[in-house]
This record gives C-alpha cells, structure tokens and sequence, in this order.
C-alpha cells in the first residue's frame, strides 16, 4: 500500500530506516570487527572501532584449541542429519496429505503443528529419561533423533505448502500415462517440489542449529555442538575478549550466510505459513 | 510371461497397495509425534503427580506437587517476570515492528538490503545474541565502559547487575532479536491491502493519520492475531535467552518458568516439582493456543 511521498519526507524516512539497520546490525557487526583485532586493541582505551593491526590469529588459535573442532563438527553432523532424516521422513507424509487428501487431512495437520507451540519442557523429563535408559545421552545419534522429532510436525506442514502449490492435474496426467507411484514420485513430483524441499532444508537446518534448549539438556560433553558451547562461556572480563568474539563469530558464521538467502523461509516457517 | 490369473492378482496388488500407501507413509510421522508428543505429555502429567526426586519415582502423591510448587516464592517470581516479560515484549515487538513495516512500506532506497538486516537477529541463535548482549550490558566491558572512556564519566548502566531491572534488559534484548521478524509478518499484510480503498479514503480528504488509524490498522487485525499469539508463544518458551544473558540472575531475580522447570528438575533434583510446573506452563499456552488454531482452521475450511 506504498503511497507517494514529498522527497523530503522521503529522505528523511530512508535516513531513519538506515539508522534502524545500523543499530539492529550493530551488535553483531561489533563481534565481527572485534574477532579481528589484538586482544590488546580490543580492550584498547578510548575503543577503536577499526584497530590498525587486523588479525586472523584469534580464529587460527580458537580452531586449534583441541574441542573447537569437535563442538563445530558435533552442529554440523546433529543439524544436518536431524533435518535430512526428517525430510526423509515428511517428504512421503507431506506428498501423501497434499495429493491423497482425506476428509481428516486438515485435522491432522492442525494436530501436528500444533504440537510445535508446546513448550518443550512438557516433554523434557521423559525424553530425557528415555535417553539415559537407552544410552542416547550425550550421543550424536540421540540428537539427531531428538531435533528431528521435535522440528518434524513443522517440516511436514512446510512441505505440505509447497506441495500444494504445485498443480495435482501434472500428477495426474502422468498416473494416466501409466506412470507407477514410484515414477510419479521421483520424476514428476520431486522435480517440481525441489525449491520446496530446499526451502524446508535451509530453515531446518537453521533452526537446528540454533537450537540450545535440547542441545543443553541432552549432552554434557562428548556429542555437544556449539549452542553448548557458547553457552558456557562465562563473562570474558576483557582478557579474552577478542577470541571469545572469534569463537562466537565462527559459531553463527553458517547462519549469517544461510541467514541472508533464507528470510523468506524462515518467516514462511516460523508464522507456520501465515506470511509467505 | 505371465497367466491372465498372474496378472490379475499383481494388478489387485498394486491398486491395494496404491490405497494402503498414503496412509503407511504417513504412519511415521503421526506415530512419532504421537508418541513423542503426547506420549510423553502425560507421562509428565504422570510424573507431576509422583513423589520423582532426582530419579522417577512411582509413588502416588497426588496434588501434593503443585500445592509445593504454589508454595515456593521462586516459583511466584518466575511468574511474575513472565508476566512483565511477556506484555513488555509482545507489546514492544509489535509496535516497533508494525513502525518498521510502515517505514519500509515507504518505497524507501534500498529496502531490499534493509529487509533482511531487519530479520538478521531472527536468523541467529538466543544464545550466541544473548552472549553478545551480555558482554554489552556488563558494566566492566560494554556500554558503560565505553561510554565512559569516551569521557561519559557519569555514566552508568548496570541494570544487568541489579535484582529489579535485570529482567528489562532480557526484554530489550528479546526485542532487539524479533522485531524484524514482527516487521515482516506487518509489512506482508501491508502488502495485502487494495491500494483502491486507500485511494478512494485519500480522496475523500482522510488525513494520513486517519488514513493509519481508521482503515490501515483495523487491516491488519489479522497480522496482529499471529504476532500475538506467535509472539506470547515464543515469551512462554524462552529459555535459551535467560540462560545466555543472565543465567536466572542476579540471584533468582530473572527466573522464568521455563529456567525454573529446568533448575528444579536437574539441579535441585525435584523432579516432580520440575513436571507440575511444565503441565502448568502447557495449560497456559494451550489456553492460548486452542481457540487461535481452531479459528484459523475453520477460516481455511
């Protein structure tokens, strides 16, 4: 509804939209520039907001500090592998309720994502119990299951959009040309439903990613990725400052370029479908 | 080759089985969270009502949990900061954002830039943001450090040291992370409305106020139902933020819900104290939840 503005208005509007940016940007962009300064010009007196000596040291001295790699590898296998099982697991779920609708299909769905809103801690203890019965805890394995189920009911519901975009007629067509289940599934459906998938790929592994609440309460060491991590930084009282600005930017690193080409996914997946 | 009587029973098969199939591949999915859900869900439920210390136990207490947890003054703060959390941040987030969309709904230079530096924080972790606002709020390091090396001498900030205001700086820093994301669910109804009304108001002599007020605003009732509801969800849940920025302190004084089922369950090992007070959590947001998805369901019907 963008309606004609006087060009000072205009001005003054953009100006004001840019300083916005700037101080929602600010924070972040703060760590990055620190992540390359000297501990001594990170902390220097008045601060410098760009230091004279950039230093890529703090990232080569994180990474080689023994458990940075472990804790990077641990968010690379857990977010990855949680969101390709449960798209292995919705991918047939979300073709079967957008193409075999039945009369309970929008039921279900509703009763699916509706369990996305429960406050994780309503199934917390049990999980947590079935975990150390089971010796799941603290594994890599036992995340993987425990954020694939938890993001499941949400990746079911994105394809679910995305697959109704596409046209049953297309589907159709090729049933009556004699195509199997099979054939219609991988060479007409997965074709057409790949931005979909991707989509729900990109905004899932994001949201595993960040994920800390079960990533905390699940692992104590050996499987915990780099949500863990960070959250056991203590305050750094300005000795490490720099490194610790190093650890967190390469933390949040995959995020701020999945980050930029994914908005529109995570907003579409975060509204459960309301803005798209 | 293959007798008529062959293919007939393969074919028999094969439409069976092109039935059967939508349904066994749904099975999964509805299985797990079935079970993982709502399974565990009641067992919770089951739980609140045990005498489970730091392993569970089986004993029957009855309500005797809840009349603990009603009981306990930390249990009274977590609520009462949920309560100044919640209306503060649902409250803020929605009007920064509903000014963020308006902004950007201007045809203002560069609002494909802008957009996405608005819905940056979204896309980043409660804990590594809550990290960094950390280091911010602490007087020894961040603002107040700065401000005063600057030769702000006087300055001072150090709510996040201080019992009363500790709570304010995890709303800041709650809508620092979602306003964009706010921003983005206005700036879509923005987008929606039929720029013939506006029109037809603006010849009609409508102030552009009253343009906002009257017609704009009363639009976008159905953005502000999911801000709403998304937004109290997302304040019931929090947890990784607390647990970043301040870690339930100074003292208790930052407590949710969320951090107090998980210090009563895991640290002080009452494990039943810890499940009373998630079924109570879950009633809450169900009470919110249930009539927002039943009419959203009947609307798309």
């Amino acid at each position: 509804m963008a309606r004609a503005l006087s060009p000072r208005r205009r001005l003054l509007t953009t100006i004001a939209a840019w300083f916005v940016a700037l101080l929602i940007f600010f924070p972040v962009l703060w760590m990055l520039i620190t992540s390359f300064k000297t501990e001594a010009s990170a902390v220097a007196s008045p601060p410098e907001l760009f230091s004279a000596d950039w230093t890529f040291e703090n990232y080569t001295e994180v990474w080689a500090r023994s458990d940075y790699p472990r804790f990077f590898w641990n968010s690379v296998v857990i977010s990855i592998g949680s969101t390709l099982l449960g798209l292995a697991i919705a991918i047939p779920a979300a073709w079967s309720m957008a193409f075999v609708p039945t009369k309970r299909t929008k039921d279900l769905l509703m009763w699916m994502l509706s369990t996305k809103m429960m406050p994780a801690v309503a199934v917390m203890i049990p999980l947590y119990l079935v975990f150390q019965r089971v010796g799941l805890f603290d594994t890599k394995i036992g995340l993987v299951l425990a954020l694939m189920l938890m993001n499941l009911p949400i990746i079911v519901w994105m394809l679910y959009t995305y697959f109704r975009e596409i046209p049953g007629e297309i589907l159709e067509a090729a049933r009556m040309d004699g195509a199997s289940l099979w054939n219609e599934i991988v060479y007409v459906l997965t074709p057409m439903a790949v931005p979909g998938i991707a989509s729900t790929l990109l905004l899932n592994v994001i949201l595993a990613w960040n994920e800390a609440f079960w990533t905390i309460t699940l692992t104590t060491t050996k499987a915990a990725p780099l949500s863990a991590f960070i959250a056991s930084f203590s305050a750094p009282q300005g000795l490490f400052y720099a490194k610790l600005s190093a650890a967190s930017t390469m933390a949040i690193a995959p995020i701020l370029i999945l980050g930029w080409f994914s908005q529109k996914q995570l907003v579409r997946g975060l509204t459960f479908g309301a803005v798209k | 080759m293959t007798t008529t009587a062959g293919r007939h029973a393969e074919t028999d098969f094969r439409t069976r089985l092109q039935d059967w199939l939508p349904k066994i591949v749904l099975a999964p999915s509805v299985a797990s969270v079935m079970i993982f859900v709502y399974g565990f869900i009641l067992y919770t439920l089951y739980l609140s009502f045990t005498n489970s210390k730091m392993l569970p136990s089986y004993d029957w207490v009855g309500l005797e949990n809840y009349i603990k947890l009603w009981n306990l003054p930390v249990w009274y703060t977590a609520l009462a900061n949920l309560a100044i959390f919640a209306s503060l941040y649902i409250v803020i987030c929605t009007v920064i954002g509903l000014l963020l969309a308006v902004f950007l709904d201007q045809k203002i230079r560069g609002e494909g830039l802008l957009r996405p530096i608005y819905l940056y924080p979204m896309a980043l972790s409660f804990i590594v943001t809550g990290t960094a606002w950390k280091w911010f709020l602490d007087p020894g390091i961040g603002l107040e450090k700065t401000m005063r090396l600057w030769g702000w001498e006087s300055f001072s900030f150090t709510w996040i040291k201080d019992n009363d205001m500790a709570i304010y700086t995890i709303v800041i820093a709650a809508v620092w992370q979602t306003s964009g994301f706010v921003m983005a669910m206005f700036l879509a109804g923005l987008r929606g409305i039929d720029n013939d009304i506006l029109k037809a108001a603006q010849i009609d002599g409508a102030s552009n106020w009253q343009l906002y007020r009257r017609i704009v605003i009363p639009l976008l009732r159905p953005a502000f139902l999911s801000a709403f509801v998304i937004l109290s969800h997302l304040a019931i849940k929090s947890y990784d933020l607390v647990i970043a920025l301040t870690g339930g302190g100074p003292g208790t004084s930052t407590q949710l819900p969320a951090t107090f089922m998980y210090s009563y369950t895991f640290t002080r090992k009452s494990m039943g104290i810890g499940a009373a007070s998630a079924v109570i959590m879950l009633m809450t947001i169900a009470a919110i939840m249930i009539p927002y998805l039943y009419a959203e369901l009947k609307e798309k019907k």
